[in-house]
């Protein structure tokens, strides 16, 4: 099991919920069982540029991104990135 | 039945509700906080509002909500097949679909995509006839991206149909969105080394009138436009009375498909009103001639109005709306001859649109 926390833009977009216990192997398939999957993932599937995601503190995208394995993991938070205006 | 303004802004949607005879107006939101509206819009069929929705981060989104903004949905699964080669940037405008087919709504994108829904927004399907059209490779950009923006639908056939691309040009379809026509003759396309290609044009903003299906309106980089042939043709009409022939925003009024309203600009490369004030030009007589409207619109202004951001409702006499990148949203209860501020210091306006409430 691992708590994957979303920012409050995300939050209202899920009914209001911030915080998602998953079971998951891969941070991919976490995330694909959010209900903001379309807007972290976008049609490939692929993790959106501008959205980041770290696991325990790591940055996944320096780990296997989406493969990245959960493995004894506690916690995902999904962060975007300083940018817009 | 009062008239309901949907304000969609780069920082959110806001509803401005006019009381009786409107004159008087009533702010609500910021909604949907954190996403910029490109476009909102009330279906008149059933009275569920509409939003295209961009965020910087999460990308782009349908919202709907069938109680005036107070909670909403979100379609999901809105993409491009992965067979184009192409991914979905930005979503731009949501049309309703005609009356017959209560059920389905239109939604223009980039890049250069047009979608079909048929259960009211909840899913999306690309019309491919257009995403994928032989003459995609001599389509280009325009500032905003290759944005489709303007979707307008036939209101006796609703396999009649047109869809505007900049800079792409405008398209018919005769066949309900499979196969679709440039239709851009003689409009011109002076940043092309052929000012007249058969696609290429940057459109701003096409209409069509809803009392005469044949005569289209539009406002072009190159010029303001009329067509009484269904897009077959398009005459150029800037020759007497209007500054410029560069502008985004353009409205019909209701009933009477002579009477058109645009607000140019001073041109491509200095995008604000001309002459240092804001005015809305009007031609009572088909585009033959052109008038200044400026009661009650600031004397000194150097202001823009985007694409979507102008609007008139079905009253009579017909009210006309339009808002400023500046924030400011200006009414006309009497068809443009005396204006009010309605809103100000509002996020930058990017479309403007008539609903009613009750």
């Amino acid at each position: 099991m691992v708590v994957v926390r979303i920012p409050s833009l995300l939050a209202d977009q899920a009914g209001g919920q911030g915080t998602f216990e998953v079971e998951a192997a891969t941070v991919g398939e976490a995330l694909r069982g959010l209900p903001v999957r379309d807007l972290v993932l976008d049609e490939r599937g692929e993790l959106r540029r501008l959205v980041n995601v770290y696991v325990d503190g790591e940055d996944a995208r320096r780990g296997d991104g989406l493969e990245t394995p959960l493995a004894g993991a506690q916690e995902i938070r999904v962060i975007a990135a300083v940018a817009g205006g | 039945m009062g008239v309901l303004l949907l304000v969609g802004t780069r920082k959110g949607l806001f509803l401005i509700r006019g009381g009786a005879n409107r004159s008087s107006w009533e702010l609500e939101g910021p909604l949907l906080t954190g996403w910029s509206v490109f476009h909102a819009m009330q279906d008149p069929r059933d009275g569920n509002l509409y939003v295209a929705g961009n965020n910087f981060v999460y990308g782009g989104t349908v919202q709907r909500s069938s109680d005036l903004g107070q909670t909403w949905e979100r379609s999901e699964g809105l993409g491009l097949p992965e067979e184009t080669g192409l991914k979905l940037e930005e979503v731009w405008h949501v049309e309703p679909g005609h009356e017959s087919e209560p059920e389905t709504l239109y939604l223009g994108a980039t890049p250069g995509a047009l979608f079909r829904s048929g259960d009211k927004g909840e899913t999306w399907e690309a019309l491919m006839g257009l995403v994928q059209h032989e003459t995609r490779e001599q389509w280009q950009p325009g500032a905003g991206g290759m944005c489709c923006h303007s979707i307008q639908i036939d209101p006796e056939d609703p396999k009649q149909m047109y869809a505007a691309i900049s800079a792409a040009g405008a398209f018919r379809t005769d066949d309900g969105g499979e196969t679709w026509m440039p239709r851009n003759k003689n409009v011109a396309a002076d940043f092309m080394p052929d000012p007249f290609p058969e696609v290429g044009q940057c459109v701003h903003k096409l209409l069509l009138h809803p009392e005469q299906r044949e005569r289209l309106w539009q406002q072009n980089h190159c010029g303001v436009y009329r067509s009484d042939d269904r897009g077959d043709d398009w005459e150029r009409l800037e020759g007497n009375g209007l500054p410029a022939g560069f502008g985004f925003p353009l409205a019909l009024h209701p009933r009477d498909p002579d009477i058109a309203y645009v607000i140019p600009e001073e041109g491509a490369e200095n995008r604000v009103t001309p002459n240092g004030r804001l005015g809305v030009y009007r031609t009572t007589d088909g585009g033959a001639s052109w008038e200044l409207l400026q009661n009650g619109l600031p004397q000194q202004a150097w202001a823009a109005v985007m694409r979507e951001g102008f609007a008139s409702d079905r009253n009579d006499p017909a009210g006309i709306y339009f808002g400023t990148q500046s924030g400011s949203v200006f009414a006309s209860a009497s068809e443009g001859d005396e204006w009010m501020e309605v809103a100000r210091q509002l996020p930058p306006i990017l479309s403007v649109e008539v609903g009613e409430w009750s």
